[in-house]
Formats: structure tokens, C-alpha cells, sequence
């Protein structure tokens, strides 16, 4: 039943919305499903099915043992979970906070922290570079493991701020009338309650540090063998000129991550969404 | 942050901050508890957030190449790259309209078929709306990167799959390099980008729509309001401030395009007709080793960037204290 209309739609009107969605469905799906036609397909390139004329796991394996992509992989996978793991650590230790605690610069520090979200990465990466490379950590991964702590910690202590700020004060309080020190209280009660809402936010910390372009181009340089995936792809244009098949094969292999984690999180979104249905 | 993390940010209600120092007294302890909590995001944003800011404010106020990232020496040459920078026909010519006209451009593409979208999706039933939603969520989940890769595989000149349909229909007698034409390169960095952001603004309004009274819509119904004007009248003004908050952070997203230019043919500085001002600062500097004139560029960008922040900032503050 529509939610905007209550008469009952005419013909006419159902047809066209039946246009509208397929037409919306191949402008949304059609470069997902044009990425992974190629990658499969042997003649990617070379004819013009939109099925797989020749399907093939070829590009995949090429990719996988002369492209390098194993290692760009594994680099990837490094530094996202490190990443991860730092971000969300410091960003809960910030949001629990921000949200549970009332002290003088406590709006200035949220703003700051609203306000460092919107910095155009072309801005920092000539000073970091500089820095980074003081440092000596020039195209090693420690360096963009750094790096990525940063970028994904502003958006962390915002998304992690709401979820700490849903738990009752009262279960606080009843710890600690129970005798628990802060620290307990902190293990046994906030810190199993904001565990969802910590997954969340390490799901888009791990995104955002599996596809980083910037930095991992500036930052890397010529070292090769410190890879990410999101650069690693550039070494098929030019060395193989344009080897569209394995470049769709090696796309689908970063898009496959990020997507299986998208549908993790849209989980919790359809559940929200169906929650205002109710209400409405 | 990467374009790919495009969700709100969760509105916190606020639930006063209470807790610890209301039960256990205001010792010397829990009043400096805040602060040893905020301490590691603080230093981590103060060293890689804040000083980078200022650096790149400074290094803009110098004569910045390869020679001095090397010995290390400081040459102040005051407002001298912000003068070439302002007085360069590249800027108004090129770079402005590439980087201002585009994001105008995009943010109005993004949010009108967004909000399409989500009123098409309130229209459908169960079924259907968890199968659309299921495709949005693959468009938005696709990186940058390699998004950006498929389009441009996708209109590629020689093997291209856009070519090829045309050809094949007769509308066109020879392949065309689309990438070389600041027009058409410009319109594919547009569905690129309309297709990657659309799902946040759908999602987004989707939510504000359904939760607008029904009773409300009835009503407008039963008084003679055609759809149009139902969702002009009724609609629009209750979700005013989700639309300031959609248009305002797809602008800053719009603004700070780089990967989509970047990844194009021509689009890494060899074609200078469609730089913007991103890629613009970062081909000078990485490009050229001319670090101090690609930060006065990055400095513009940031300051206009500040602008439409602070106009988010103020919206954020209207709905929810902190």
C-alpha cells in the first residue's frame, strides 16, 4: 500500500511506476554488473555481449599471481584492520566522554571534531607528506596506517557519541551503588552496550581505510610491494595497456568486502527504516 | 573522509551527561576523567589534523619546492602564490567552473533524483522497496576507485560498451574519445558521482518521509491537493531541515571531488581543461614540486569549504543542542 497516496493507483500509474523501477534498478546495478561480466568473461573488450561470451576464471588468476593483487590484498587487509582497531579504540575512549561527561570546552571540542570532518583531504596531504616523511615512514605502511587512524576517528567519536549517549545513566548508577569503580563499570555495563554500535563504526573506519586513494598513492610511492588494493589497480594500465579484464577482475575483488559489509550494516538500517513504518 | 562513508551522522539525543561526577562526588580524579578519556583522540587530531592545517597555511606563505623540502630552509615570499594563484586566467577560465559550477550542478542532479528516488520508494510495496533498497545499497557500497574505473571502462573510445551501443544502433559512425571534451568528461564525472551519491540522499529522505503525519497527507487529499501539490506543500516543508542537511554535506562531498577527476584519462593534469580545484592543487604540488603555490590553492578550497561548514554547523546546532 503506498504511504504517500490512499486512493487506490490507476493503471496508467502502476505502469509508469514499474518503469521508474526497472529503469532505476539498470542505472544503479548496470556498472556492478557490467564489472563483473568483463572480469569473467575471456573476450572482455573484444565483443559486445552483455553475457559473458567466453566466461573464464582467467583474469582472477592473472590478477592474483602475476598482477600482485595477493599482496595488495593482504597490505589492504593489514591496514584496515589496524586501523580498526586503533580508531575505534580511541574514538570510544573520546565519545564515552563527550557523551557522559559535562566539562568546560566540552561544545568547543564537538565542534572541532564536526568541523576537522569537512577538511578536503587535497588540503592535508602536502603537510602530511611532509611530516610522514621527516618521520622516515615514506612508503612503508605504518606511515598510512597513521594516517588513516586520523581520518577515521572524527566521524567515529560522532557515530559512537549517539550510541554511548542511548544507554540509561540509570544502569550507570546502579553499578555503582552496587560498589563498582569506574573502570568496572566501564567493562561490564557501557562497554557491552555500546558493542553494536562499536561494530558500526569499525564496518565504515574499515572502508574508509580499505578504499583511501590519496594518500595511499602519495604516500607509497614507487614501493610496490606496500601496495593497497585502491592504487594497486593502477598498475594495469600502463604496464599492460589497459587490460580491461583483469582491472574488472581486480575490482570486483576490492568491491566484494565492502559491499558483503554494506549489507552487515543495512541490516540495522532496514530494521530502523521499518521501525518509522510503524510509527507513521 | 573517503566519499564512500556517506551516512549522517547518528543524532545523539541528548540525553544529559550526567553520570560519574553526580554519584561519586566531584574528586580531583573524576573531574580530570573527561580529559584523560579525550586525551588520545585529542593528540591524534592536534598532530595530524590541526598542525598539517597550519603547516599548510604557512607552507602557502612560501617559495615551498624540492630544493627546500631538502635542506630544510624557509622562504618567505608573503601573499606572492595566492597573487599568481588569483591572477591566473586557469583559475576563472578552468578550475572555478570545473570545481563550483560542477558541484552546483551535481548537488541538484543528486538531490532532485535522491528525492525521486525516495518518494518512489515510499510509493512501493514491501517487497519491491527491500529489492530496490538492496540495489541502492550496492551503488553506494561500489568504491570510488573502482567505480570510477567502470564508467570509464564503460565509455571507454575503443572498446567501451557506450560506443559500441551506439554504433551498433547507427547513431554514431566512429567511436568518440569522450574523455578529451571538457563537456562530455564533465558529464561522466556527473553519473558518476549522482550514482554514487544518490543512495545516501534517498536513504535519508525516505526516513524524514515516512515520518510525515499521514493524517496530514489525508487531509490535503480529501481537499482536492493533487500529488505535486501535496508534496510541495506538505512534504517539503516538514523535511526542510533533512533537505538543508542532504544539500549541505553533498555540497561539501561535491566540492572536494578528486579520485572521479583523477582516475579519468587527462584527468591527472595531462589535460588541464579539466582540472578543479583539488586535483589542480595536488598536480602543482606532487606534479610540479611546486608545494607553496599548491597549498595557496588547497588554503582556497579549504577556506570555501569553512564557508558551507559553517552553514551546516548552525543547521546541526537548530535541531539538537550537543
Amino acid at each position: 500500500m503506498s504511504l504517500l497516496s490512499t486512493r487506490r493507483p490507476t493503471p496508467a500509474v502502476r505502469a509508469g511506476k514499474g518503469l521508474a523501477v526497472a529503469g532505476l534498478l539498470l542505472f544503479t546495478l548496470f556498472p556492478a554488473y557490467w564489472m563483473l561480466v568483463s572480469a569473467f568473461d575471456a573476450r572482455a573488450g573484444r565483443g559486445s555481449s552483455f553475457v559473458p561470451a567466453e566466461p573464464t576464471l582467467d583474469h582472477f588468476e592473472f590478477v592474483l599471481t602475476e598482477g600482485g593483487f595477493d599482496v595488495f590484498l593482504r597490505n589492504s587487509v593489514v591496514v584496515a584492520l589496524v586501523t580498526v582497531v586503533v580508531s575505534s579504540l580511541l574514538a570510544l575512549l573520546a565519545s564515552v566522554a563527550v557523551a557522559r561527561f559535562r566539562f568546560r570546552f566540552r561544545t568547543q571540542v564537538l565542534l572541532m571534531v564536526l568541523v576537522v570532518q569537512m577538511v578536503p583531504l587535497e588540503a592535508l596531504v602536502i603537510p602530511l607528506f611532509v611530516q610522514v616523511r621527516d618521520l622516515g615512514l615514506l612508503e612503508q605502511l605504518l606511515g598510512l596506517v597513521v594516517v588513516y587512524v586520523a581520518l577515521a576517528l572524527p566521524f567515529g567519536i560522532w557515530m559512537l557519541r549517539g550510541f554511548v549517549a542511548a544507554v540509561p545513566v540509570e544502569l550507570e548508577e546502579a553499578a555503582y551503588l552496587d560498589g563498582a569503580t569506574w573502570g568496572r563499570m566501564f567493562r561490564s555495563v557501557l562497554f557491552p552496550l555500546v558493542a553494536p554500535g562499536l561494530v558500526a563504526t569499525s564496518i565504515f573506519s574499515f572502508i574508509t581505510a580499505w578504499n583511501e586513494f590519496l594518500f595511499a598513492m602519495t604516500l607509497l610511492g614507487a614501493a610496490t610491494e606496500n601496495y593497497t588494493v585502491a592504487i594497486g589497480l593502477r598498475s594495469f594500465f600502463g604496464q599492460f595497456s589497459n587490460q580491461w579484464g583483469a582491472i574488472m577482475a581486480a575490482s570486483t575483488l576490492i568491491t566484494l568486502p565492502v559491499m558483503i559489509f554494506f549489507i552487515l550494516v543495512q541490516r540495522r538500517l532496514a530494521s530502523g527504516l521499518t521501525a518509522g513504518a510503524v510509527k507513521g | 573522509m573517503t566519499s564512500t562513508t556517506r551516512v549522517s551522522a547518528p543524532a545523539g539525543r541528548g540525553n544529559a551527561p550526567a553520570g560519574a561526577d553526580r554519584v561519586r562526588g566531584r574528586s580531583l580524579v573524576a573531574r580530570s576523567r573527561p580529559w584523560l578519556l579525550l586525551a588520545p583522540a585529542l593528540v591524534v587530531l592536534a598532530v595530524l589534523m590541526l598542525w598539517p592545517l597550519i603547516r599548510v597555511l604557512l607552507f602557502s606563505l612560501q617559495d615551498y619546492g624540492l630544493p627546500q623540502i631538502v635542506s630544510g630552509e624557509t622562504v618567505w615570499i608573503g601573499l606572492d602564490n595566492y597573487t599568481e594563484v588569483l591572477t591566473s586566467a586557469q583559475l576563472w577560465q578552468v578550475v572555478l567552473p570545473n570545481t563550483v559550477g560542477f558541484s552546483v550542478l551535481a548537488v541538484s542532479c543528486t538531490v532532485a533524483f535522491g528525492t525521486a528516488v525516495a518518494v518512489l520508494l515510499a510509493s512501493l510495496g514491501t517487497v519491491w522497496r527491500t529489492i530496490v533498497s538492496s540495489a541502492i545499497m550496492a551503488a553506494w557500497a561500489m568504491p570510488a576507485v573502482t567505480g570510477t574505473y567502470v564508467w570509464v571502462w564503460i565509455f571507454d573510445a575503443d572498446r567501451g560498451v557506450f560506443n559500441h551501443v551506439l554504433q551498433s544502433l547507427g547513431l554514431q559512425d566512429q567511436a568518440v574519445n569522450w574523455f578529451t571534451d571538457r563537456w562530455s568528461f564533465y558529464a561522466i564525472v556527473l553519473i558518476n558521482i549522482v550514482h554514487h551519491g544518490f543512495p545516501f540522499v534517498a536513504v535519508t529522505v525516505l526516513a524524514g518521509l515516512l515520518g510525515v503525519p499521514k493524517e496530514l497527507l489525508e487531509a490535503a487529499e480529501v481537499d482536492g491537493a493533487g500529488a505535486w501539490r501535496r508534496f510541495f506543500s506538505i512534504i517539503v516543508p516538514q523535511l526542510r531541515q533533512v533537505f538543508a542537511v542532504v544539500i549541505i554535506l553533498s555540497t561539501i562531498w561535491d566540492f572536494k571531488v578528486f579520485a572521479q577527476v583523477f582516475l579519468m584519462p587527462g584527468g591527472a593534469g595531462t589535460n588541464r581543461e579539466v582540472l578543479n580545484l583539488g586535483v589542480w592543487s595536488y598536480v602543482e604540488s606532487f606534479g610540479q614540486n611546486r608545494y607553496g603555490f599548491g597549498s595557496a590553492i588547497a588554503v582556497l578550497l579549504t577556506l570555501m569549504l569553512l564557508v558551507v561548514t559553517v552553514v551546516y554547523v548552525r543547521t546541526i546546532l537548530k535541531e539538537d543542542e550537543l
